[in-house]
C-alpha cells in the first residue's frame, strides 16, 4: 500500500468533512445542546465511510463513476432530475465554501471580504488549471491539517471526557421543551446532511477514476475511507466539544465561523488562532475546489463528455469550461451580499434533499455481480447500506418541516 | 456480448458507456435507432450518441434545459461499428471516423493550451 495514496481520504475527509457547514453546526451544535450531538456525528461518520467505500470499490472495479451509472440505473429522466438537483446543492455549497474562505482571509487580513472572493475564485480557478489531480489533492489536503489545532485545544482545556463519551451514546437530552425538540431535530439533520453531503461521494468516486485504481486499490479504499473519514470526524467532534466546555457556559453563539477560531486561541493565544484560521483556510479551500470539481465531474459524466484533471485542461475542454463557468456562478452568488450562513443553511437543505437520489443507485449498483464480479457488496456492506438509506430517506423527509417550524434551526 | 446477441434494450444497453477502438471515451448511448415493421423482426441498426437523441426520452421543458447545458448534437453510430456491448459499448474503429468528437473538438478551441503541469 502507497502512503501516498492515503491523502485521497485525508483530502475528503479534512476539506469535506470539515467544510464551512460543519464547522458552523459543530460549533453551534456544542453551544447549544453541550455534548448531546456527539452521536450524530458519530453516526452519520460510519454512513460517509459506508458509502465512500463503496464508491472507491464501485470506481475501482466496474472503472465508470457514479453519475454514469446513475444515469444507466435510474433512467434518464430521474437522472436529469437528480442532476439538476445535486448542481444545485453542489453549487450552492460552492459559494458557501467560497464565501467561507473569503471570511476566513478577511479575518486574518482585514481586507475588504468582497475582494477577498474575487481574490480566492481566481486563486482556485488558477490551482485548478496549473496542478493536476494529484497536486491538488496533496496541496489542499496536507495543509488542511492545521485543523488538527482543534484536536490538541480540546486536550489543553481539560474538558470532561466522561461527558465526550457519553455523548457517543445515541440519546435525545432530557427536559426540553417541545420547541427545544423540534430545534435538536433539525440539528440532527443538518449534521447527517453536513457530514454525508453528496458531493463527497462524486468527488471520492471520481478522484479513484483520477488515480486509476484498479481492484489492487480496494485495500487502500478502504483504508482511506475509514482513516481519513474518522480523522475528520474526530476534529468535527473536537470543534462541537470545545464549544460545550467553552461558549455554551457563556452563551455565545458562534454562527460566524471565526467564532469557532477562537477555541484554539483560548488554550494557545495568538498563533492557536491564526493556527486555526490557517486551518480553517484550507479546509474550506479544499471543500470548494471539491465541491467545484465534483459538480463538473457530474455534468460531464452524465452527458458523456471527455473529463478528469488527470488529463490537460484542454484536454478536456467542455469539462474545463465547466468547472470554470461554476466557479463564475459560485463567486456571483456570493458578490450578490448574501449572507454565507444563509447560504449554508440552503446547502444543508438542498443536499439531504439530493441524498436519497445518490445513494439509492450506487446501492443497487454495488449489489449488481455484473459489474462487481467478486466485489460485491458482502453482508456487512449490505446491511450497513440499507440502513443508512433508510437513515438519510428519513432525514430527507423530516428535513423541510423541521426547517421552517425552527426557522432554520434558529427559532 | 455480441450486437448479434438478445439484449434488454433499456437495462442493458441505453446509457452505457461507449470506448472506440484505442481505448478512447466516445460519450454515452443515448438512444437507439431500430429496423423492421408489423410482421417483421425487429433488429438494432444504429446507437445514437449526443443530448440531441434524448428528445424520444425525455419531456420537451426538459430537452431545452438540456440543450441550453449540452447542446443537441447526434452522432449515429451503425451497428455494424460495434465490435462488443457489456458494462460498457466498445467500437472497432476510431471514434473520429464516426464524427463523435466533434462538439469536444469545438470547445477546445476556446481553451488555451499551456500553463498546465
Amino acid at each position: 500500500m502507497n502512503p501516498l495514496e492515503l491523502t485521497l481520504g485525508i483530502m475528503t475527509a479534512v476539506g469535506g468533512f470539515v467544510d464551512i457547514s460543519e464547522l458552523v453546526f459543530a460549533a453551534k451544535a456544542g453551544s447549544t445542546f453541550g455534548y448531546a450531538l456527539i452521536w450524530v456525528f458519530a453516526i452519520s461518520t460510519i454512513g460517509i465511510i459506508v458509502f465512500s467505500e463503496m464508491s472507491g470499490r464501485v470506481a475501482a472495479t466496474a472503472k465508470q463513476p457514479v453519475f454514469n451509472l446513475m444515469r444507466h440505473r435510474l433512467g434518464l429522466k430521474l437522472g436529469l432530475v437528480t442532476l439538476a438537483a445535486s448542481v444545485i446543492a453542489n453549487l450552492i455549497t460552492c459559494a458557501a465554501e467560497l464565501g467561507g474562505v473569503a471570511l476566513v482571509l478577511n479575518y486574518l487580513t482585514g481586507a475588504p471580504y468582497m475582494l477577498m472572493a474575487v481574490a480566492t475564485a481566481l486563486a482556485f480557478v488558477l490551482s485548478i488549471w496549473v496542478l493536476p489531480f494529484q497536486w491538488i489533492e496533496r496541496t489542499y489536503g496536507l495543509l488542511g491539517l492545521f485543523m488538527i489545532v482543534f484536536a490538541a485545544a480540546l486536550i489543553a482545556i481539560h474538558p470532561p471526557w466522561h461527558q465526550i463519551a457519553g455523548g457517543f451514546v445515541p440519546h435525545v437530552p432530557a427536559g426540553l421543551s417541545t420547541k427545544e425538540l423540534l430545534k435538536f431535530g433539525y440539528f440532527v439533520v443538518a449534521i447527517v446532511s453536513a457530514v454525508m453531503f453528496p458531493y463527497e461521494v462524486y468527488f471520492y468516486s471520481s478522484g479513484g477514476i483520477e488515480e486509476d485504481w484498479g481492484p489492487k486499490q480496494l485495500l487502500t479504499n478502504r483504508m482511506t475511507a475509514i482513516l481519513g473519514m474518522g480523522l475528520g470526524s474526530l476534529l468535527a467532534i473536537s470543534i462541537l466539544s470545545n464549544s460545550a466546555q467553552l461558549f455554551g457556559p457563556a452563551n455565545v453563539d458562534p454562527s460566524l465561523p471565526g467564532t469557532a477560531a477562537l477555541e484554539a486561541a483560548i488554550p494557545f493565544g495568538k498563533w492557536g488562532l491564526i493556527l486555526a484560521l490557517l486551518g480553517m483556510f484550507f479546509a474550506i479551500a479544499g471543500a470548494a475546489v471539491e465541491t467545484c470539481l465534483a459538480n463538473a465531474y457530474s455534468i460531464a459524466q452524465f452527458f458523456g463528455w471527455i473529463w478528469g484533471r488527470h488529463k490537460k485542461p484542454w484536454e478536456a475542454p467542455r469539462f474545463t469550461i465547466t468547472w470554470i463557468v461554476l466557479f463564475a456562478l459560485a463567486l456571483l452568488i456570493v458578490l450578490t451580499g448574501v449572507d454565507v450562513m444563509v447560504l449554508v443553511e440552503f446547502a444543508i437543505l438542498f443536499s439531504i434533499l439530493v441524498l436519497p437520489l445518490t445513494y439509492l443507485p450506487l446501492l443497487l449498483l454495488a449489489e449488481d455481480k455484473k459489474y462487481m464480479r467478486e466485489y460485491v457488496n458482502g453482508p456487512v456492506s449490505k446491511t450497513l447500506g440499507w440502513f443508512y438509506f433508510g437513515v438519510i430517506t428519513l432525514a430527507a423527509v423530516a428535513a423541510l418541516p423541521l426547517y421552517f417550524l425552527t426557522s432554520g434551526g434558529n427559532g | 456480448m455480441t450486437p448479434d446477441s438478445p439484449i434488454k434494450l433499456v437495462s442493458e444497453l441505453l446509457d452505457l458507456p461507449l470506448y472506440d477502438n484505442e481505448g478512447k471515451y466516445c460519450g454515452i448511448v443515448d438512444d437507439v435507432e431500430l429496423s423492421g415493421g408489423p410482421g417483421k423482426p425487429l433488429k438494432l441498426k444504429a446507437l445514437l450518441v449526443g443530448p440531441g437523441a434524448y428528445a424520444g426520452r425525455m419531456p420537451e421543458w426538459a430537452m431545452k434545459l438540456v440543450k441550453l447545458m449540452a447542446g443537441d448534437r447526434i452522432t449515429r453510430v451503425p451497428m455494424e461499428k460495434v465490435r462488443t456491448i457489456g458494462t460498457a459499448v466498445h467500437l472497432e474503429c476510431p471514434g473520429r471516423a464516426l464524427g463523435l468528437y466533434k462538439s469536444e473538438t469545438a470547445a477546445g478551441h476556446w481553451i488555451p493550451e499551456g500553463g498546465a503541469l
